[in-house]
């Protein structure tokens, strides 16, 4: 009876005292941090949904870091006996990872959003910029690298809209930054160019003056080529009686200062010979005194100068002839004009008058802006 | 005294046996990362990037759940076996979307590829037709420069498909295409203003002074100099 009783009490004591033990032996684990980390990874999370692996590289990596750190360490400390475990460098690594994912997630929407207005802005002015460049210089003879570097430039301008749109944000920055030196030193060569030409226009006002003056004096014809609005003007008594299209040599700006320069040349010059039936192929043609003797001292200057090789040959034979209406420049250096304003001008011209060819009648501002 | 040995030893191996009953699904775990490296090698991270994405975090999550069991007296993976079950899965998925995916830009690159050839031809032969009045011509050599480009810009998307980079030639095709179209629009336009119409001739002008005084008499035709 007594072993019953005793057997009865060390039972029940060993169901009490287990449990017991048990529970002190949870109860003593040291808890695993677990909040820590999966908060560490839902704003590490957050951080790549808002795109900070590219846009906050820095900051997203050193989160990534942390958070792996702290996983190394926790993987670490599981290794050991249950009861040594400490999870203070997990915790620390955990909070840290937090941290920066959150800064990488602030910095990331801050930079995105602010590339995106910045490269829309750019976009823009580009957009503007090739819009200028094709109004300006769409018939200005400009060389074909320059031309082959705005079409380049203006494929790339559309590729970096469509990444734009994709956002893709760095992606369209470095089109746009290649767009942007294509266009700039295409825009910078053509219009110093053109600036650089205008720079005669006192010269040429001056010669269109005593031309206009000269007609209405002598109350004869005049005619004027005005190269950079490709234009020829018919004048009597110095008021203007006609107006045509006319094309020029294919390299047009600028003086003409040697033979085969396909340019154009600017001066004062007369008629001095007028030709047609077979004995031009261009339909009529009134033929200039090019060179004239301001032409040919020029070209000397430019010889002694070295500015010319000493090989080079002053050019002449430039003619107002007939065959134009083509649209573009494709001459040597002679002024186009359509066979029926040709028989025009061909009938009221005489040798011996005034053809002034000038670059722009008007300045730089007032040409552009035509 | 034999009892209380007994008992003991019972509560010993009753905690040993709570304590370890649950063993990391190492297997699972390391299919699961397989497949992850598959969806990667699929190019998944940039045909499915926000799928690709989900399937990395929810292995980060399942790394940190297995820790959080490790870190217990008593383990339990049989919850985590059941995510790897589903995280095999959207890898998977994702790798086989991605190959989709890529297979449709693909499809995309070379339809955008082969259109832009033919706007390409058509707008040579437009320019054949178009009017060469006023400026027509010069704009016409503009856009011959423009049309070079074209052609290069598709050789540049050609030569990004052959590496396989479908993305980047989609991006530089559709450009090229837009441009193209461009082109295509304003020579259909500039023909279409043109046809129907009479051509454009400039006024018969008459000279308002009587013929002007005779001519000297022409000299030789003239050699070519310029």
């Amino acid at each position: 009876m007594r072993k019953i009783w005793r057997d009865v009490l060390i039972f029940s004591a060993s169901a009490v005292s287990i449990p017991l033990v048990v529970l002190l032996l949870i109860r003593l684990t040291p808890k695993p941090p677990v909040a820590k980390m999966e908060h560490a990874l839902a704003v590490l999370s957050e951080a790549g949904k808002n795109k900070a692996d590219t846009y906050s590289r820095k900051l997203y990596n050193e989160a990534k870091i942390f958070y792996d750190s702290a996983m190394i360490n926790w993987q670490k400390e599981n290794k050991r006996f249950i009861y040594f475990r400490h999870y203070d460098r997990v915790i620390m690594f955990a909070e840290l990872s937090a941290k920066k994912a959150s800064e990488a997630t602030d910095n990331s929407i801050s930079t995105s959003s602010n590339l995106k207005i910045k490269l829309k802005e750019k976009i823009d002015t580009l957009n503007t910029l090739a819009a200028q460049i094709d109004e300006l210089f769409n018939t200005y003879p400009l060389t074909s690298e320059i031309r082959n570097r705005i079409s380049k430039g203006e494929i790339l301008l559309k590729e970096a809209e469509i990444v734009y749109n994709k956002g893709l944000y760095f992606q369209a920055n470095r089109k746009l930054t290649d767009c942007e030196y294509l266009l700039n030193e295409s825009y910078e060569f053509a219009s110093g160019n053109l600036k650089n030409y205008f720079k005669s226009y006192s010269v040429w006002k001056k010669w269109v003056d005593r031309t206009l003056n000269e007609s209405k004096k002598n109350k004869d014809y005049s005619i004027i080529i005005d190269k950079f609005s490709r234009k020829c003007f018919v004048y009597l008594s110095g008021s203007k009686k006609y107006e045509f299209e006319a094309e020029l040599g294919k390299n047009w700006v600028g003086d003409k200062r040697t033979k085969g320069d396909l340019a154009t040349p600017e001066g004062m010059y007369k008629i001095t010979g007028k030709f047609d039936g077979g004995k031009t192929k261009y339909y009529k043609a009134l033929l200039l005194d090019y060179p004239n003797d301001e032409d040919r001292q020029k070209f000397r200057s430019e010889i002694e100068h070295g500015s010319l090789p000493a090989s080079a040959k002053i050019g002449g034979l430039i003619e107002i002839h007939g065959n134009g209406g083509k649209g573009i420049d494709w001459t040597e250096g002679c002024i186009a004009l359509t066979d029926k304003e040709m028989d025009l001008v061909f009938r009221i011209a005489r040798v011996g008058t005034p053809v002034t060819i000038i670059g722009s009648m008007v300045d730089l501002k007032d040409a552009v802006e035509k | 005294m034999k009892n209380k040995v007994l008992m003991g030893l019972a509560a010993i191996a009753m905690v040993a046996f709570l304590s370890s009953c649950g063993k990391v699904p190492q297997e699972k775990i390391d299919a699961t990362n397989a497949a992850i490296a598959a969806a990667q090698t699929a190019e998944a991270a940039v045909y499915v990037p926000a799928a690709f994405a989900a399937v990395q975090d929810s292995m980060k999550a399942i790394n940190a759940a297995v820790e959080v069991q490790k870190s217990k007296l008593f383990k339990k993976f049989g919850p985590i076996s059941l995510k790897l079950d589903a995280t095999l899965a959207l890898a998977n998925k994702a790798a086989a979307d991605a190959a989709v995916k890529k297979e449709e830009v693909k499809k995309e690159v070379e339809t955008t590829m082969a259109t832009v050839k033919a706007t390409i031809e058509e707008n040579t032969a437009l320019m054949k037709k178009a009017p060469r009045g006023k400026e027509g011509a010069a704009v016409l050599e503009a856009m011959k420069t423009d049309m070079a480009a074209i052609e290069a810009s598709v050789t540049e998307a050609q030569g990004l498909y052959d590496k396989g980079s479908f993305m980047d030639a989609l991006n530089k095709i559709k450009a090229a295409s837009d441009k193209a179209n461009g082109i295509n629009t304003e020579l259909k336009d500039a023909i279409a203003k043109v046809s129907g119409k009479k051509p454009v001739v400039a006024p018969a002008a008459k000279p308002a002074v009587p013929a002007a005084k005779p001519a000297a008499k022409p000299a030789a035709k003239p050699a070519v100099k310029k």
